[in-house]
């Protein structure tokens, strides 16, 4: 297969589409102002292709902030591109597409990933997802755009998760998660008092969420929403941490990017030396594909802040381009599998 | 479409005009019951987490107490070492000891022989004495017989004269005779005061040999109390070694206990930590359950909004 990535920082569609023909799948990432636009546009230029879309920033070796992105695959591989509606009540309900569409691609474990885009609640929809992709032990990787909106083949969705299915015909397929944070100390607390709608953690082991964080970490609570780029919590699941974000505080609790439920048992994270996470992930995809066609990458807005600030941003795609061709989309949270995580990068490679 | 309205099949397995209500109630007790059984979850973590905790607190007062007694193991090693340490400074003085037995005993020796030759000196004196003792008597007869001659130079002196003129020649012999005579008790008195100074210097010669000789036989007294002393010693640094073994020989067995004992605690330790293994496991457990947990409340909600779309849910 071969992947294809065109830009334009204008928001020219036609521009970023240049010399893209006969696409097999197309992934579009577009800027709230045009969005529209551009699906509609997209469409045109390639009818019946499939393709899905969201609002959000998307790179290559650089980076498309109010632009517009296109990434697309060609040659060697079987897609199907389809949306979940009602992802904040039912998402259930729209199933059936997902299971027919995993059919209709003959998907496998070692060949076929999921790429989702999502307008919202998102770990309801990745439990929904998850729950068809399961029996199929099919890797699934995505992330959450801006605005609430998602396109799937030509037509905007609110509320919901717009996803595509691509069966790799020359080799296999890996889903990767990058997590530049391990856990400061003992801390691990067992939340309670949780409000899973709007993402709220009311107690760490029994204490008020808020003191526990500040006592701990000795900051404000003016400093706690730029301190969770530093201590960001990690959501145990077996051996795997989800990184958890911290939004605003409200009251004594702590309002989340992520759903936080009771008995989830959490640890304190501390930013740990990222450039050497990222050369150790770039190793061991190295290790895994000694022969690459594509990477698509989906990394959280705020890795994007930090490593931005530390002027760390440009080599980090330059780095990630020496893999091969690599692109992705600049989210909002990532997906990995059935993990909705925040501050991190998720990806998936194609032999 | 996921539920069909009640009786479907017109099998009347729900009460007519109740729709799918009693899935919906079956789904709000599952809910209640999925609530009540995350909130056992948290109790069940908390107590694993304290349980947890309290091994942790075990195994570190385990470890504490594991080093403290290999620090008195250590000091074990420290006391053995010194003791070591003691028998090689014993060893060394047994040597030098030993060294200075045989100075002594040379020293000893020597004495003895000196003393004998203080012996075989005191006879020479004694002989000396006696040859003094001797001459004096043969001066005394050199004397008499000067005297004798002297009586009868005068004698000769006497018939000379009465001979007249043919007396005179013999008259001089005479004379020169008593001369001669009177010559040889002078020389004899001369010989004799000689023979007393002698013998007044060889008496306190005598006398000085006699305070040298009484000096080392003092001497030779103290060096046998010495090599009492080092025999003393000698004995002493034995009964030492004695008890180095025997200190050697407690240590051994104390250490040994010691050895035991922390052999003790590396198997309660192991438990301890079989114990936390298994906690740890549970806990992964429990995490695992908590992300389940999610899942079906991610699914269950999604229920009872599909029934109302549907209007079953009356």
């Amino acid at each position: 297969m071969r992947q294809y990535f065109g830009m334009s920082r204008n928001g020219d569609l036609r521009e970023a589409a240049r010399g893209l023909s006969n696409p097999q799948l197309i992934l579009l990432m577009s800027n709230s102002r045009q969005f529209e636009a551009h699906v509609q546009e997209l469409e045109k230029l390639y009818p019946h292709v499939p393709s899905i879309g969201c609002i959000g920033m998307s790179y290559d070796t650089n980076v498309v902030e109010n632009g517009v992105g296109i990434t697309a695959f060609l040659d060697g591989v079987d897609t199907t591109a389809n949306v979940l509606e009602q992802v904040s009540t039912i998402p259930v309900k729209y199933i059936k597409r997902l299971e027919q569409d995993l059919t209709q691609v003959n998907a496998s474990q070692k060949d076929t990933v999921c790429i989702d885009f999502c307008a919202g609640n998102d770990a309801c929809v990745l439990t929904t997802v998850y729950s068809a992709l399961r029996n199929r032990r099919i890797p699934l990787v995505g992330g959450t755009g801006d605005g609430g909106k998602v396109s799937a083949n030509g037509k905007i969705y609110e509320d919901a998760v717009a996803y595509a299915l691509v069966k790799n015909r020359s080799g296999r397929v890996k889903v990767y998660k990058e997590n530049i944070y391990h856990p400061m100390g003992n801390y691990r607390f067992i939340a309670s008092n949780t409000d899973k709608a709007k993402y709220m953690i009311g107690s760490l082991n029994g204490q008020p969420a808020k003191q526990v964080y500040q006592n701990i970490l000795k900051v404000t609570e003016q400093e706690i929403l730029t301190q969770t780029f530093k201590n960001p919590f990690g959501k145990l699941n077996g051996n795997e941490t989800c990184i958890i974000s911290i939004k605003e505080v409200n009251g004594n609790s702590l309002a989340c990017f992520r759903q936080v439920n009771d008995s989830d048992v959490l640890l304190l994270l501390e930013l740990g030396n990222y450039q050497e996470t990222v050369k150790e992930t770039i190793q061991k995809i190295q290790r895994d594909f000694p022969q690459r066609s594509a990477i698509f990458s989906v990394n959280c807005l705020f890795r994007y802040k930090l490593f931005s600030k530390d002027g760390y941003m440009q080599k980090y795609l330059q780095e990630m381009s020496a893999l091969g061709s690599h692109s992705g989309l600049v989210g909002y949270g990532e997906h990995y599998n059935n993990q909705f995580i925040n501050q991190s990068m998720s990806c998936v490679v194609f032999e | 479409m996921f539920f069909h309205k009640n009786g479907k099949n017109g099998t009347g397995q729900t009460e007519e005009g109740e729709g799918l209500y009693p899935v919906l109630f079956v789904m709000n007790s599952l809910k209640d019951y999925h609530t009540a059984l995350v909130n056992k979850e948290v109790d069940s973590l908390k107590e694993l987490g304290m349980i947890s905790s309290s091994f942790d607190s075990v195994l570190s007062e385990a470890g504490s107490f594991q080093d403290k007694l290999q620090e008195f193991g250590q000091n074990f090693s420290s006391i053995e070492q010194v003791s070591s340490e003691f028998g090689t400074v014993r060893d060394e003085i047994s040597q030098s000891v030993k060294q200075a037995q045989e100075g002594v005993s040379e020293l000893r020796d020597d004495s003895l022989q000196v003393q004998e030759y203080f012996q075989e000196m005191e006879t020479t004196f004694q002989n000396l004495l006696a040859a003094i003792k001797r001459i004096q008597q043969y001066m005394s007869k050199i004397v008499s017989i000067a005297d004798q001659t002297n009586i009868l130079a005068i004698n000769a002196s006497i018939e000379a004269a009465r001979a007249g003129a043919e007396g005179r020649g013999f008259a001089v012999v005479a004379s020169e005779v008593k001369k001669l005579a009177m010559e040889i008790k002078d020389l004899a008195g001369e010989v004799d005061a000689g023979i007393l100074d002698v013998e007044k210097g060889t008496d306190e010669l005598n006398s000085r040999i006699n305070v040298s000789h009484q000096a080392l036989g003092e001497s030779i007294q103290k060096v046998g109390e010495t090599s009492d002393m080092f025999e003393h010693i000698t004995s002493a640094s034995d009964g030492a070694t004695q008890v180095q073994t025997e200190i050697s020989g407690v240590i051994g067995e104390s250490q040994q206990a010691l050895q035991t004992l922390c052999g003790y605690f590396d198997k309660i330790r192991e438990q301890y930590q079989d114990v936390v293994k298994h906690i740890q496991a549970a806990s992964y457990l429990g995490t695992t359950k908590s992300a389940m947990f999610e899942d079906i409340d991610n699914l269950m909600s999604q229920i009872p909004p599909i029934l109302r779309e549907n209007g079953l849910d009356k």
